[in-house]
């Protein structure tokens, strides 16, 4: 596991993939970004909102902003920290149950669908030590 | 006074031929993004007729169905909401002064709602807006994803009526505000197709073209 962890720390980030990435899906996602209203009405759909106190950061918007949001607004330059940052926002606190609900028609699961792929693409998952630990949940 | 010719006049000209231009590429981009939906398996015929209903039943049924909605996680924004979208649409349509404008430009014209109820109906509007604004500064979890762009789009969207409301009872210099109103109009017209804004076109692709769970229709399209 150790193995595992240092050749993920270590291993450099390839931002042209995940530029190429990024770009694939640009035209769905960025629209998708573009016109949510930020309006949070769909907080109470989600149930990890609700089962931590509906604390923000488990907002679907929120998760889908501060992912694939930010990996859009950086156009793809991004490093391991910043990777490793939003891992907790799509691994941990999206489970991609998709009962996300959004007026305007916004399909919340497939921006942190693709958000975890560009992290996986980059080595960056959750361990099986870290998903095991209390401080995980 | 150039300056009213200017605004009153080309750039309301400009403005709209930007709306509506924006419109169609937004839409033509949408189409060109998503593809016919393959239906892989048949959808099921339905094995028996839906039994008749009377009006009171089903009106129970509307109204237990509403119970999965926002009418029910947030009833005061989805009344605030569904209020403000609807009197933001038809009060610039509605109203008389518009419509007298339509009729000088184009020749044709609207119906034309009574002035005071079109006045009642601005004041509406600002309520509302001002409703998403104190939710944007009080609740935490809107703050959480509102950016100074959020209040800029806000501001977009009610700038017309703000001055409106103040040019029908000509409060401050009338050539100024009407000036501001006009402008403000036009922006609000050419920035509705690039910004978030364009939810109005957006929704009903969305929510009526995509099939997704949450779909008001069958959704004959995917991404």
């Amino acid at each position: 596991m150790e193995n595992s962890m240092s050749h993920q720390e270590l291993k450099p980030v390839d931002t042209k993939q995940i530029r190429e990435m990024l770009s694939r899906k640009k035209g769905k996602m960025k629209r998708y970004l573009s016109f949510c209203a930020h309006c949070s009405l769909c907080a109470e759909s989600c149930f990890l909102y609700m089962a931590h106190n509906k604390d923000p950061q488990y907002m679907p918007s929120y998760k889908a902003i501060r992912s694939l949001g930010k990996l859009y607004r950086k156009r793809g330059k991004v490093d391991r920290r910043f990777l490793n940052e939003i891992k907790g926002i799509v691994w941990r606190n999206c489970v991609l149950c998709g009962r996300c609900y959004c007026p305007i028609g916004i399909h919340i699961p497939s921006m942190i669908a693709f958000a975890r792929s560009i992290c996986r693409s980059q080595d960056v998952y959750p361990q099986l030590d870290e998903v095991s630990s209390e401080s995980w949940l | 006074m150039l300056m009213y010719d200017f605004i009153g006049s080309k750039l309301v000209s400009f403005a709209l031929i930007i709306f509506v231009l924006g419109l169609i590429y937004q839409g033509v981009q949408f189409f060109k993004l998503t593809r016919e939906k393959e239906w892989i398996l048949p959808p099921l015929p339905l094995e028996t007729k839906p039994k008749k209903k009377t009006v009171g039943q089903f009106i129970v049924d509307c109204l237990a169905s509403l119970k999965g909605t926002l009418w029910k996680t947030d009833p005061l924004m989805t009344i605030v909401t569904s209020v403000f979208h609807v009197c933001l649409i038809l009060v610039p349509i509605l109203l008389l002064g518009h419509n007298i404008l339509f009729d000088q430009s184009w020749g044709f014209s609207l119906l034309s709602l009574p002035e005071s109820f079109t006045n009642v109906l601005t004041v509406v509007v600002l309520v509302c807006a001002a409703f998403f604004l104190a939710r944007r500064l009080f609740l935490s979890r809107v703050r959480a994803i509102t950016t100074a762009y959020d209040y800029l789009i806000l501001l977009i969207a009610v700038a017309p009526f703000l001055t409106g409301y103040f040019a029908y009872h000509q409060w401050f210099d009338y050539d100024t505000v009407m000036t501001l109103h006009i402008l403000a109009g036009e922006v609000m017209l050419i920035t509705i197709p690039f910004t978030k804004l364009g939810h109005m076109l957006f929704f009903f692709l969305y929510r009526f073209l995509i099939g997704s769970e949450y779909s008001f229709a069958r959704g004959a399209r995917a991404w």
